[in-house]
């Protein structure tokens, strides 16, 4: 059954790299480290690293997007292990993070967010709304991934809809902003340095070999 | 004409989020650049730390404010009701689905900011929310129900809320004290009346309660008005029986006559078979227009309690 396998082909280093790295390093920091995984339709990559890491049976991953089971076609919160927000709608997850951060902030929490964006989900205004407020409230636990792999639905991004010049655009907006290649080390050690920028939340822009 | 001196939802809004902003910690109150419009301006200085303003930016308001519940706070995002709803599909897809407790609070709705004309009424918005599982809707009547009702919304519903205010046209309904009779969840039965029942919500149960009283003088005809404030959840078992007793059901509500408090009462009605005819008052135009003043507006809706009695009349006959 295809689901956008390209989609989780691209972002399956992340998930390695947030779930398998940024997360158990934050655990062991004392930092509260959380995932927001904005382009749900990815799901296939998160429910084959949960079997990888053995916190699935090959047996339920073959359950997906069947009506009774947890591993629905989008990931749904408090079913599946490391999804807190519900997603398959694109163009949400930062605004979320964002409301995450700051609660960590009224709080007094040391919490780091992540939140996966596909490169295509960044059509949609509302990304754009969250980048200015993120940088507006100095929201230096928000960490965007944006997993550029140069396709969306349609086609090559930039024949859809123009995102260069991509790390200009995030800058614009107050960001500090990382180019890393698609290797699950490189994009750990990012998210790493990520963690360390003071006053300005990170985007971290993993491209893809062939796509833009 | 009656044209009495109207109270203000807005104000009454600020009022209660400084209060409940005194008692509970976690409360957090976010605008999409109107607290000046929306009242939420007192919070802001009251609170700053605890004041968030997004920008003119509605999405973004209702997804952050998801965020901030995911992460255990008690998030009261306000804005004009009209444009929140351009975030409806954030509130379905993080929201309602996720049953979140968020509180959304939409003011300048109905015909209220009758200067601003179509593009600021919202007529839809409570056919938009009520669409929505696990969300709860609340109209208040006046500025002594808003302080009472959106009191109860933060401290004792847990979950999606959409609360529609208006903006300085709250009819005067309740003296102090009076609001400790309402309860989310249950209608308030103002006036009783064997002739006409009434059921309405805001601003129209002031209304209701004129046109009641024109009927009773002119007519001699007895109508019980109803404050139905809390849509969904409908106070199924009060509208049947109330519907039953009466010779005549009305809704009334600034509101499109489709989806509002009164699909909710037909659906309830057809459903459990009472044979009471049902006659739904709203908004008689597709759109708002804008007005001088809230009264003119109210006419040319016609809803004025003039034309709501004639109306209401007029199917007694």
């Amino acid at each position: 059954m295809p689901w956008h396998v390209e989609s989780s082909l691209s972002a399956i280093n992340i998930i390695a790299a947030l779930y398998g790295f940024w997360v158990p390093a934050g655990v062991r920091e004392g930092i509260e480290r959380l995932v927001v995984i904005s382009k749900g339709h990815c799901s296939l990559a998160l429910y084959s690293w949960l079997v990888e890491m053995g916190a699935l049976s090959d047996a339920e991953l073959r359950t997906f997007a069947t009506p009774s089971s947890r591993l629905q076609a989008h990931p749904e919160a408090g079913r599946v292990p490391g999804v807190i927000t519900s997603t398959g709608s694109l163009g949400q997850g930062l605004s979320i993070a964002n409301g995450l951060a700051m609660a960590a902030r009224l709080d007094g929490i040391r919490r780091e967010v992540a939140v996966l964006l596909g490169d295509g989900e960044l059509d949609e205004g509302q990304v754009w709304e969250a980048a200015a407020t993120a940088a507006t409230l100095r929201l230096d636990n928000v960490v965007a991934v944006v997993d550029r792999n140069g396709f969306q639905h349609t086609g090559r991004t930039e024949e859809v809809k123009v995102k260069e010049p991509l790390r200009s655009r995030w800058e614009a907006f107050g960001w500090h902003v990382i180019e890393v290649r698609q290797d699950v080390g490189r994009i750990a050690a990012a998210l790493e340095e990520a963690s360390k920028i003071v006053g300005k939340p990170v985007a971290v822009i993993v491209v893809s070999d062939g796509g833009a | 004409m009656l044209e009495v001196r109207l109270g203000s939802y807005r104000r009454a809004l600020g009022e209660v989020l400084v209060e409940l902003g005194r008692e509970l910690r976690d409360l957090v109150v976010l605008d999409a650049d109107t607290p000046k419009s929306t009242g939420s301006i007192a919070f802001a200085e009251a609170f700053p730390e605890r004041f968030i303003n997004v920008g003119i930016s509605e999405q973004d308001l209702v997804s952050m404010a998801a965020g901030l519940a995911i992460g255990g706070k008690v998030p009261v995002a306000t804005a004009f009701a009209a444009f929140l709803m351009r975030a409806w599909e954030q509130v379905r897809n993080t929201v309602a689905r996720m049953g979140l407790n968020v509180k959304l609070v939409g003011t300048h709705a109905g015909l209220s900011a009758h200067l601003d004309g179509a593009s600021h009424q919202v007529l839809e918005d409570i056919a938009l929310m009520r669409a929505l599982p696990n969300t709860t809707v609340i109209a208040p009547a006046d500025a002594e129900a808003v302080k009472e009702l959106i009191r109860q919304a933060v401290t004792e519903v847990c979950g999606p809320t959409y609360v529609r205010l208006g903006r300085d046209n709250a009819i005067p309904v309740y003296r102090r004290g009076e609001v400790r009779n309402l309860r989310v969840g249950h209608v308030n039965v103002i006036e009783d009346g064997e002739d006409a029942v009434i059921f309405a919500h805001g601003p129209m149960v002031g209304v209701a309660l004129a046109a009641a009283r024109i009927l009773k003088h002119s007519e001699g005809l007895s109508v019980g008005v109803v404050d139905a404030h809390t849509i969904q959840p409908l106070d199924t078992d009060a509208v049947v029986k109330l519907a039953k007793r009466a010779n005549l059901a009305v809704t009334l509500e600034e509101h499109r006559p489709v989806g509002g408090l009164g699909s909710a009462v037909a659906e309830v009605l057809t459903s459990s078979k009472v044979s009471t005819p049902l006659l739904r008052l709203g908004v008689g135009k597709a759109f708002g227009a804008s007005a001088r003043s809230y009264w003119d507006l109210l006419r040319y809706a016609g809803l004025s309690p003039e034309e709501v009695a004639r109306r209401v009349g007029g199917a007694l006959t």
